[in-house]
Parts: C-alpha cells; sequence; structure tokens
C-alpha cells in the first residue's frame, strides 16, 4: 500500500454539519449526481421550453435549474476536477489537459495521481458510505475508493479506469466505451454521429445496471458525449436546414430519456444535475503562441510543433485554452523574467491583448491575473495570466499556426459562465447567489447529511437555518 | 530507473512536522528502491553541531554542515533528506547553491496552532521567557520565497502532505514512479492523438 492509498482513509479536519439538520434522517440520505459535460444551461431551457426534453422539463418542475460558473480555464480536466474535490485550481493543482514538468519545458499530462486534494467520494467513503463513480473525467487512473469508479476521459486502458478490477469482465461484457472516438470524423460526419449514439447507448446501460444492481449512498454517473457532439455538431442547433439540425435534438432526446429513466427510479434521494461548461458557436480559433511571438514575447526553434521547442530568450508562452506562463528565470531552464519585471510585463501583455479585435471587436473578455483565480499550494506553478475570450473566439495552445486566428473542423467551443446545475426539492430551498462548480461537491454532502471537508472552497446551495 | 541523488529539504518552525514528514517520505523512498539517509536537526545537535547555540552565527554553522553532509550524500546517488527548521533564506539558498540539486519543502504552520499543539512543551517555556531565541518567539524565521513544495500541516494530514511531496519529486523526475502511476509511454501517445482530436494539442 502506497501512501496515495493511505490518505484516503485519514480523517483531516472537518466543518461542523449544518445544525438544524433531522440527524437520523440525514443519515440515511442518499444522493445521485448526474453530469452532461458541457452542455449549456441556455441550450437545456430552450430544449425544455420546445419539447426536445420532456423528462428534464417535469423535472425542472420539481427543483431549481440554474445557470453556473465553472472554473477557469473552462476545460473538463480543470472543470471536474474542481467539482470532485470542491476546490480551486491553487489548491487541487490541474490547471489543463497538459502542463509542463516542474523546471523544465517538458509536456506531461496530468492525471489523477496529480490530484492534491481529497475528492467528493474520499469524504464520502470517509464516513463509511459507498459511493458509484462513473466516467468522470481525470478519474485515470481509478483510485481504490469505498464503492465503484470507472474512468473516464483520458482514460486509456479499462483495466487501470476500473475499481474494483473484478467489474471489467461485466464492463467488457457489455461492450463499454470509455469515450468517443473523436477521430471517426476523419472518415466522416455520419461516422462519427454514428459512433456518439453507439457511445452513448452502451454508457446509458450500464449507468442504469449500476444504478440498479450497485449499492450506493452516492451515485455519480456522467455523460461525455454531449461534449463531443456539440465541439463538431454544434452549429447544427442554430440552423433548421443544418444536415444534422434534427439529429443534435434527437440525441439530447436520447439523454433526456435517461434522465427520465433515473426520475423514474428515485425514492427519497437528492438529485442534482450538472454539466462542467457551457457551449457555444465558433467564430475563429485563436492562437495566443502566434500573437505571442509576433508581438516579440515568444522565440520559438525552427519548424517547433510544440512549446517544448522554445527557443532562448522567450519571456512568455501560452498552453490551452487561454493559460500565459512568463518564461521565469529560476523557474524555467532558459528562463529570462526577473523577478522585478514580472508586473510591467503582464500589464503590458494584458493590454496588448486587450487590444486584439475581429470584425471590429475586442475578442478578449477579461484577463485575470493567477491571485485573482488561484489560492492554495499549488499556485507556485499556476499560469501567471488566464486570458477569458469573448464568445465565439475560441484560445488555442498550438505554435505551429501562420495565423493568428483560423477555422478548424470543430463548431463548438466551451463557455465559463453558462453550465449548468440543476437541484431538486429535496433538498430544501437554495441559498441566493449564482452557484460555482465548487459548490456542487460541498451541496452534495451537505443533501447527505455529512460534513464538508475544510479543503473545499465551494459553499453548499442548500439553505440554512 | 537510475539512482538519482537529491537533497529535499525541509524547513519550518518547530513542531510543524518536518521530521515526520521526512519519515514518512524516507519510508516511501525507500520502497521504491531508492537510497535514502535522514539528518534530523534535533539529532545532528547533539553529535555533529554539539556545542553549538542558537545565535545567528551558530545557526548558520549547523546548516551549512548538514548541507555539507547532504552534498556529499547526493554526490554519491543517495536522497539525502535533511529536517531543520534552518530559519534564515539566505543560508538556505548558500546550501541550493552548493548542492545544485535541492529540492526545498516549506512545512508551514500558523505559529498559534504550533504554540496550541506544543508537543515537545517548547512554546509554553519560550513564550514563558524560560528559552531564549526560540524562533518564531523571540527569533525570527524567513520563509523561502520559491519553494518546490510548500505543505500546510495545520489542514493535511501528515499522509496527504507526504503525498504531495512524492508526486512533485515524480514530476521533477527524482523518484520511481509507483506501480500505481499514470500514462505508461504508450498511454502517453495515445493521449496525445485523443487530445489532438478534440484541438487540445
Amino acid at each position: 500500500m502506497g501512501l496515495f492509498d493511505k490518505f484516503k482513509s485519514r480523517s483531516p479536519v472537518s466543518k461542523e454539519p449544518s445544525p438544524n439538520e433531522d440527524a437520523t434522517k440525514a443519515a440515511k440520505r442518499r444522493a445521485v449526481l448526474l453530469g452532461l459535460d458541457g452542455t449549456p444551461c441556455t441550450l437545456v431551457r430552450r430544449f425544455i421550453e420546445d419539447g426536445t426534453m420532456p423528462n428534464f422539463r417535469r423535472l425542472s418542475e420539481r427543483g431549481s435549474l440554474l445557470q453556473m460558473d465553472t472554473a477557469i480555464p473552462d476545460i473538463s480536466s480543470v472543470a471536474w476536477t474542481s467539482f470532485m474535490t470542491g476546490a480551486n485550481p491553487g489548491r487541487h493543482g490541474i490547471y489543463g489537459f497538459l502542463d509542463l514538468q516542474p523546471d523544465t519545458y517538458k509536456i506531461y499530462f496530468p492525471n489523477s495521481r496529480h490530484i492534491q486534494s481529497e475528492t467528493l467520494w474520499d469524504a464520502v467513503g470517509r464516513s463509511g458510505r459507498r459511493s458509484i463513480v462513473i466516467n468522470v473525467p481525470s478519474t485515470y487512473p481509478a483510485k481504490a475508493l469505498n464503492g465503484v469508479l470507472i474512468s473516464g476521459f483520458v482514460a486509456v486502458d479499462l483495466n487501470k479506469a476500473t475499481y474494483p478490477p473484478e467489474l471489467v469482465p461485466r464492463l467488457r461484457e457489455m461492450d463499454y466505451r470509455i469515450d468517443v472516438d473523436a477521430r471517426k470524423v476523419q472518415e466522416s460526419h455520419d461516422a462519427l454521429m454514428d459512433e456518439i449514439l453507439t457511445t452513448l447507448d452502451r454508457r446509458v446501460k450500464t449507468l442504469l445496471e449500476q444504478y440498479d444492481t450497485g449499492k450506493w449512498d452516492l451515485f455519480v454517473g456522467v455523460i461525455t458525449e454531449t461534449d463531443r457532439l456539440q465541439h463538431f455538431f454544434m452549429d447544427a442547433v442554430e440552423d433548421p436546414g443544418h444536415k444534422y439540425h434534427s439529429a443534435f435534438r434527437d440525441f439530447y432526446g436520447r439523454v433526456d430519456n435517461f434522465l427520465g429513466a433515473i426520475a423514474e427510479r428515485l425514492g427519497d434521494e437528492t438529485l442534482m444535475i450538472m454539466s462542467d461548461h457551457g457551449f457555444t458557436g465558433i467564430k475563429q480559433q485563436v492562437y495566443l503562441n502566434r500573437w505571442l511571438v509576433d508581438n516579440g514575447y515568444l522565440k520559438l526553434k525552427e519548424n517547433a510543433r510544440s512549446i517544448e521547442e522554445i527557443d532562448e530568450g522567450s519571456r512568455a508562452f501560452a498552453m490551452d485554452p487561454g493559460r500565459i506562463y512568463l518564461n521565469h528565470k529560476g523557474r524555467y531552464p532558459n528562463g529570462t523574467v526577473e523577478s522585478a519585471d514580472a508586473r510591467p510585463l503582464l500589464e503590458e501583455i494584458k493590454r496588448g491583448l486587450s487590444e486584439i479585435t475581429s470584425e471590429g471587436a475586442p475578442i478578449v473578455k477579461r484577463v485575470y491575473d493567477r491571485d485573482e483565480l488561484f489560492n492554495g499550494p499549488c499556485v507556485g506553478f499556476a499560469p501567471d495570466l488566464c486570458v477569458q475570450p469573448v464568445y465565439g473566439y475560441d484560445l488555442k495552445g498550438a505554435v505551429n499556426k501562420p495565423e493568428l486566428m483560423d477555422r478548424e473542423i470543430f463548431t463548438g467551443m466551451h463557455t465559463q459562465d453558462d453550465a449548468t446545475l440543476y437541484i431538486s426539492t429535496d433538498a430544501g430551498s437554495l441559498r441566493s447567489g449564482k452557484p460555482h462548480i465548487t459548490d456542487i461537491a460541498p451541496s452534495l454532502l451537505d443533501a447527505m447529511g455529512l460534513p464538508v471537508p475544510q479543503s473545499m472552497d465551494g459553499r453548499s446551495m442548500l439553505a440554512r437555518g | 530507473m537510475e539512482q538519482k541523488g537529491f537533497t529535499l529539504w525541509f524547513t519550518g518552525l518547530s513542531g510543524a512536522g518536518k521530521t515526520t514528514l521526512a519519515r514518512l517520505v524516507e519510508g516511501e523512498l525507500k520502497a521504491r528502491g531508492q537510497k535514502v539517509e535522514v539528518l534530523d536537526g534535533d539529532v545532528i545537535r547533539t553529535n555533529l553541531s554539539k556545542g553549538l547555540g542558537f545565535s545567528k552565527e551558530d545557526r548558520d554553522t549547523n546548516i551549512r554542515r548538514i548541507g555539507f553532509v547532504c552534498d556529499l550524500l547526493t554526490r554519491n546517488g543517495v536522497v539525502a533528506i535533511a529536517a531543520a527548521i534552518s530559519p534564515y533564506r539566505s543560508v538556505r539558498d548558500e546550501v541550493r547553491e552548493v548542492i545544485g540539486s535541492f529540492v526545498e519543502v516549506y512545512v508551514e504552520c500558523p505559529i498559534g496552532v504550533l504554540s496550541d499543539r506544543d508537543v515537545k512543551g517548547l512554546y509554553k517555556k519560550a513564550l514563558a521567557g524560560e528559552i531564549k531565541n526560540f524562533t518564531g518567539v523571540d527569533d525570527p524565521y524567513e520563509p523561502p520565497v520559491s519553494p518546490e513544495v510548500t505543505v500546510h500541516t495545520d489542514s493535511e494530514t501528515p499522509e496527504q502532505s507526504a503525498a504531495r511531496i512524492i508526486s512533485r519529486l515524480e514530476l521533477m523526475g527524482l523518484a520511481a514512479a509507483s506501480e500505481a502511476a499514470g500514462y505508461s509511454e504508450e498511454d502517453e501517445e495515445e493521449v496525445r492523438r485523443r487530445l489532438e482530436a478534440l484541438g487540445y494539442v
């Protein structure tokens, strides 16, 4: 047993449970959290209105449907980790799908072992309660827990993605798929759509089987096909004449059937439904490293294909989606920026970014300083700046682009302020204020009558007193 | 993985948990087949630095001696773990400069929590004026400006702090990856391809 297994069983200090709850009743409470990766709240509202999602409509009459802010950067690895830990990236340590190894320009792909704070299911397990957690991104490799976990994106090997391992044969029997193979789009959009529908179908079967046959106090099941659909078919929503317009709606109809299947099964469990970010159409992809090169901040080796090939004399570089790092002396091998020069340089870059325009309007909504967003023991390797774009301008970290902006095959991009949160009325009345993704884990623990660990930055949405 | 020596230097106030963490990390690295030696400040003062007091000069001498031994061990492929208050930034940086392969861990814990905890009964005595030159009470402590790792022992369990240190060492290529570690090289290629397919790489 390694350290990483050991610390799960320890009991860190906890905040006091709410004083007004009926302890005996609360102790038995169960909760269900369904995740729809990337489903915007505005889209849910539209599909409730136009009859595409009748089950979600019925649920919305028995609970609150809220627009939610997600983490910055607003990509799945950061957002889902913020969900599962209830913490900001400065505490949990995940800033993107890729990051640089300390003191190098070498890329690595953060995985579950790099998450530095306790998860929701660790906290549930510590109270002797069981969790079933299926397809939450950034949980690979699967770590032991009191319950069942099947890792989501970017899981590679089903054996390492599944805890306990005894479950693997059943998953294979059911042809469970970890993820949509987005490379199918190279074949055709039809092939990708088939792939998305098939993966959704397999996912739902496994989710329902585990729901029905597994033992759990907390059930967490995520659908990622929503995100994949929207990356490639977002343009189909607005355009009734689009080849895939009805296919898009039919897909959400199937998602709604799944919600209905869960709703039918509900007893007195609290139900929450969430997405990890919103989505909108892409006007342009924007390559921040191109801008940094053009403005003399970044030097790349000839034919560089990744930021690993940064050249000497660079003062800043960007990583997906809108993370900007100064090339700090002492932090990077060829660092050039003295700490005394950092602040003026950051201000200069912020000013420059705010002046980028397209079609006569700025494409940057806001640039955040590190300390505005992150706080905790992992803040030392946080980006110096995070750029929040205007809707439609998708920020990318690629280095090999000749132009600042272009279009690729993708038609949808993530949004930060239009994620979805639904909470059923069983949870009681809710506090005011727009929810943030880090509020969900404390809300679930609260609904289950369990204490919220101090490591969680979020606040329960459930009203007290 | 080739055995690579380095110095893991724990700095922080008395009672913050430096020795506890040093021992936990020692155990974990040994379990992964690495050679490890712990130089504990309290022990060093009973032999290598016997006779030294707590003036700034004596404290700096103590740290230079510990640093000297860490350097010898590091050069010979051993992981040298130092657990010493080491209150002065300049001498810690001097030792870092000499050793080169140096990882500083700031063991942070508010003084209020430490004096409440007071495992060795020292804070009570220092606050009563029975011990002079006590770091954090009537002697200064200069926290590191950019330590490789900061752990918060008032809010984390020792196991959580140690796990964070180990994962940092893994990332730096200084600790052998445990069997449960994330991606193999083959996996990494697959991850890269999947991220590319969604435009993230």
